[in-house]
C-alpha cells in the first residue's frame, strides 16, 4: 500500500465516461460521453444549471457510482483502488457529519476509516487551523452551518489525500460566510497542490477559487465551454472572466467564444 | 414467497404424524373445505376488530388534543394512557365478559385498547413536527390555536397518523380475537379455542394463516393509503418529546414524583368514578379499597400476596429472558441484513408484513410444537418481540443518511466500519422504540399462553380466578401486571433517553 502524498498529486482522465439512470421504467440519460483530463495539482470547477448532472460527474470520479460508459482513472487507478489507499476526499453541500460524534471525532474517524494511525496532535493542529479550535469538542448540531463545513474541510484533509472533490461545499450557508471560507480554506489544500475538483453554481466562487473553470450543459451534461484562469488577472479581466463565464451559461454553449 | 411455502410444506411433511405442523396444501385445502364457516368467522372478527380500531383511535385523537392543547397536562395524560396501555388483557377480558355478558363489547373493547396506544403516540410526535414557521405564519394573521391545531397540525400529523393506523390495524385484529377467547359465541377466536381443545392441527393452521392474511391486508391497505394520500411514512416512532426544558436533576426528580403521584391518583379516581358511575356490582367490580384489603389487612392478605407473587415470579422468569432473545435477535437479524445488502432488500417487507400477523393467535400452534414447557412460552414471547424489532430496527439502518454512508465509501471503508460508526447508532432510536413497545407485548404474549396452554403462572392465575369468582385475587393481579408493565417500560424510556442524549440527540428533539 502506497501513500498517497509521496506520488504527488494525480492526474484525473475521465474517457468517455457517461451516465444513464434507468427512474420508473424510463431511461435518463445524466452525463452524456465525454472526455476530460485535469491536470495534476490544479483545482479545477464545473459550473453549470442547476440539475445539469455536475454532482453525479463528481459522484463518478470519486467512485460512489458506477459509469454507464466509459473510465476514470485516478493517476492511472480506478476510484476504487484510490478509495482504498485514502488517495481521494469528499465534501458534500451537506457537512455528513455524524451527530453523535464531536468535531474532533469527526476528524479523527476520516483516520480510522483510511486504517492510519489517529496522532491526536496532528487532528488538534488541522482543527485550529480551520478556525475551529474552541468547538474541538462540541458536537455539530450545536455548530452554525459555516463551522460545519469548517469541520467537514477538516475532515477531508487529515487523510492528506491527493485529489479533493467539493460537491458546493459551501453551498449551504450564506454569502458572507461563503465568501469567508473561499478567503480561509482553499489556501490550506492549494499549498499542498492537491488536485481539487469543485462542483459550485456560484461563478465568482469557480473564478476565484479555480485554475481552470469548466462549464457544463443543461441535462445531459456536455462540456460547452472551457476556461483557463489567469492566477494574476487584475480586477478588470476577473470581471471580464466572471462575464465570460455567465455568458456560457447563459447561451448554454450555442456560440461560445473562449477569452 | 415460493420458496417458504415450500419450506413449509417440506417441515410439514417431515413431521407429518405429529400432530404439530399443517402443510400450505393441507392448510389451503381445509380454507377452501371449510370456506363458508371460516369466511363467516372471520367477518364477525373483522367487525368487532373494525370497531374497536375507529372507537380506540378517537380516543387516541381525544387525548393527543387534549394533551397538545392543555401542555401542562401532557405528562399525566401520557401518564394514563400508558398505564391503560399496559392493563393485561387477559385480565381485562373475562373481567368485560362478565360486565358485559354474551355479545361484541369484550372483542370491540379489547381491540380499541390494542389499537388506540400507538396511534397516541405517533400523533403526539406528528401533532409537534409542524414547522415553527407555519405556526407563526396562522399566528401572524392573528388566529388562535383552534386554527393552528385544524390547519396545521393536523394536516403535518397525518403521516405520523397513518403510520399508527397501519401498525393499529393488526393489533385491532389481534385485540378482537384475545376479546373472543374469553368467550364469545362466533368468530376467529372462538374457533381458535375449539380447534386447539380438538387438537384440530389443519383447522388451528388454517386460522392462523387465515388471521395473518387479513391483518397483513390490513397492513397494505394502510400503507396504500397514505401512498394515496401522498403521506410520505415519517422518520420513527419516537418517545414524545416532553417539555424543552430541562431542569435541574433534583427539581426533575421531584416533578416526576409529584407527576407520578398526580397519574396514580388520577388513575385510582377513574377507577373508583367508572364503577360507580356505571352501578358496578362490588363483586366482581373490586374497587382500590378492595384490592388493598385483600392484599394487605386481610387476615389470610399473606396467603393471598404469596399467590399473587408465586404466578408473578413464574411468569417473569418467562417473560424476561423472552423478551430479551426476541429484542437480540430481532437487532441482530436486522445487522446480518444489513451487512448482506441483497438480503436486506428482500427481508425487509417480508419483516414488515410478518410484523403485522397477530403473533398470540399462534400460540397454540407453538406451544404445540415446543411443549407446555418453559421453552414454548419463551419462544412466543421472543417471536412476539421479533418481528416488530426487526422490522422497526431495518428501516432504522436505512436512514441513515446516504451522504454520510456516501463519506465512508469514499474511504472503501469495510461493511462493519459503515455499521459500527453510522448504522447502529441511526438505528438506535428505532431500537429502543421497539423495545418500549416490547414490554406490554411481552407480558400479553407470556399470559396468553399461560392462560391458554401451559397452565402456570400470572395468565392462567387470572383464567382460574376469573371462572372461580375470586375476583379480588383477579383485580390484584391486574394491578400487579400494570405497574409492572409501567415500571419496565419507564425503565427502558430512562435508559432510551439516556442513550439517545448522547446518539441521536437530533432525533429526541423531534
Amino acid at each position: 500500500m502506497k501513500p498517497a502524498d509521496t506520488a504527488g498529486p494525480p492526474e484525473v482522465v475521465c474517457t468517455d465516461l457517461g451516465k444513464v439512470f434507468s427512474v420508473g421504467g424510463k431511461t435518463v440519460e445524466a452525463v452524456q460521453p465525454f472526455d476530460l483530463s485535469i491536470a495534476a495539482g490544479q483545482t479545477t470547477a464545473l459550473v453549470g444549471p442547476s440539475g445539469c448532472g455536475k454532482s453525479t460527474l463528481l459522484r463518478l470520479v470519486a467512485g460512489l457510482d458506477l459509469p454507464s460508459s466509459g473510465t476514470v482513472r485516478i493517476g492511472g487507478d480506478t476510484p476504487r483502488a484510490v478509495s482504498q489507499r485514502a488517495g481521494l476526499a469528499i465534501a458534500f453541500q451537506d457537512a455528513a457529519l455524524l451527530p453523535w460524534l464531536t468535531v474532533r471525532q469527526n476528524v479523527a474517524l476520516a483516520l480510522k476509516l483510511a486504517r492510519r494511525p489517529v496522532e491526536p496532535d496532528r487532528v488538534t493542529a488541522l482543527i485550529d487551523l480551520v478556525g475551529l479550535g474552541p468547538f474541538a469538542d462540541t458536537r455539530p448540531a450545536e455548530l452554525s452551518g459555516g463551522m460545519r463545513q469548517r469541520a467537514a474541510i477538516a475532515r477531508c484533509l487529515i487523510t492528506e489525500p491527493g485529489l479533493l472533490l467539493l460537491d458546493e461545499p459551501f453551498g449551504a450557508v450564506d454569502e458572507l460566510t461563503r465568501a469567508r471560507l473561499n478567503q480561509d480554506l482553499p489556501a490550506l489544500w492549494q499549498k499542498r497542490g492537491t488536485t481539487t475538483l469543485l462542483v459550485t453554481h456560484s461563478i465568482t466562487e469557480a473564478v476565484t477559487l479555480s485554475d481552470r473553470v469548466i462549464v457544463l450543459s443543461p441535462r445531459p451534461a456536455r462540456v460547452i465551454a472551457d476556461f483557463a484562469i489567469d492566477p494574476d488577472a487584475n480586477d478588470a479581466d476577473f470581471r471580464a472572466m466572471v462575464a465570460a463565464v455567465t455568458n456560457a451559461l447563459v447561451l448554454g454553449g450555442e456560440s461560445v467564444r473562449t477569452p | 414467497m415460493l420458496l417458504a411455502l415450500g419450506l413449509w410444506q417440506a417441515l410439514a411433511l417431515l413431521t407429518s404424524g405429529t400432530f404439530i405442523l399443517a402443510g400450505p396444501v393441507a392448510v389451503g385445502g381445509h380454507i377452501l373445505g371449510n370456506a363458508p364457516l371460516l369466511v363467516r368467522a372471520a367477518l364477525t372478527t373483522l367487525q368487532s376488530a373494525a370497531i374497536g380500531f375507529v372507537i380506540g383511535n378517537g380516543l387516541a385523537i381525544a387525548l393527543a388534543v387534549i394533551a397538545i392543547s392543555l401542555p401542562r397536562l401532557e405528562r399525566l395524560v401520557s401518564g394514563l394512557a400508558l398505564v391503560l396501555f399496559c392493563l393485561p388483557f387477559v385480565a381485562t377480558g373475562p373481567i368485560l365478559r362478565v360486565i358485559h355478558g354474551v355479545g361484541d363489547g369484550p372483542q370491540i373493547a379489547l381491540a380499541a385498547l390494542a389499537t388506540y396506544y400507538t396511534s397516541y403516540l405517533c400523533l403526539m410526535v406528528g401533532l409537534r413536527a409542524a414547522p415553527a414557521s407555519w405556526l407563526d405564519l396562522v399566528r401572524s394573521y392573528g388566529r388562535g390555536r383552534f386554527t393552528e391545531l385544524v390547519r396545521v397540525r393536523a394536516m403535518a400529523a397525518m403521516p405520523y397518523f397513518i403510520a399508527g393506523l397501519q401498525i393499529g390495524a393488526p393489533a385491532a385484529f389481534l385485540g378482537a380475537m384475545i376479546g373472543e377467547f374469553t368467550g364469545a359465541e362466533r368468530g376467529l377466536g372462538v374457533l381458535s379455542i375449539r380447534a386447539m381443545r380438538a387438537l384440530d392441527v389443519d383447522m388451528s393452521w388454517a386460522i392462523a394463516t387465515l388471521a395473518a392474511v387479513i391483518a397483513t391486508l390490513a397492513f397494505w391497505f394502510f400503507g396504500w393509503l397514505g401512498r394515496r394520500l401522498d403521506a410520505a411514512p415519517p422518520p420513527l416512532l419516537i418517545a414524545p418529546r416532553q417539555d424543552a426544558t430541562s431542569p435541574s436533576a433534583g427539581a426533575g426528580l421531584l416533578a416526576a414524583l409529584v407527576q407520578l403521584v398526580a397519574i396514580t391518583a388520577l388513575v385510582l379516581a377513574l377507577w373508583i368514578g367508572l364503577m360507580e358511575a356505571f352501578g358496578l356490582s362490588p363483586f366482581f367490580a373490586k374497587r382500590p379499597q378492595d384490592v388493598f384489603a385483600f392484599l394487605v389487612l386481610a387476615p389470610d392478605a399473606a396467603a393471598n400476596r404469596s399467590v399473587l407473587l408465586d404466578a408473578f415470579w413464574q411468569t417473569l422468569s418467562l417473560t424476561v429472558p423472552g423478551y430479551f432473545f426476541g429484542l437480540v435477535l430481532g437487532a441482530g437479524l436486522a445487522v446480518v441484513m444489513v451487512l448482506r445488502p441483497a438480503m436486506a432488500a428482500t427481508a425487509l417487507p417480508v419483516a414488515i408484513a410478518l410484523r403485522s400477523i397477530p403473533i398470540v393467535t399462534t400460540a397454540p400452534l407453538i406451544v404445540l410444537a415446543l411443549g407446555r414447557g418453559a421453552v414454548g412460552t419463551i419462544t412466543i414471547v421472543a417471536v412476539m418481540i421479533f418481528f416488530p424489532t426487526l422490522a422497526a430496527c431495518l428501516e432504522g439502518m436505512r436512514r441513515t443518511p446516504r451522504p454520510v454512508l456516501d463519506i465512508f465509501d469514499s474511504y472503501a471503508a469495510p461493511p462493519w466500519q459503515r455499521l459500527v460508526h453510522a448504522q447502529l447508532p441511526a438505528m438506535a432510536p428505532a431500537f429502543f422504540a421497539a423495545a418500549r413497545m416490547a414490554v406490554p407485548a411481552s407480558l400479553l404474549a407470556a399470559t396468553t399462553a399461560e392462560w391458554l396452554a401451559t397452565g402456570t403462572g400470572m395468565g392462567s392465575l387470572m383464567a382460574l380466578t376469573a371462572s372461580t369468582s375470586n375476583y379480588a385475587l383477579l383485580w390484584s393481579a391486574i394491578v400487579l401486571l400494570a405497574v409492572t408493565a409501567s415500571i419496565a417500560y419507564g425503565l427502558v424510556q430512562l435508559l432510551e433517553r439516556r442513550i439517545l442524549k448522547t446518539f441521536a440527540s437530533e432525533q429526541l428533539a423531534l
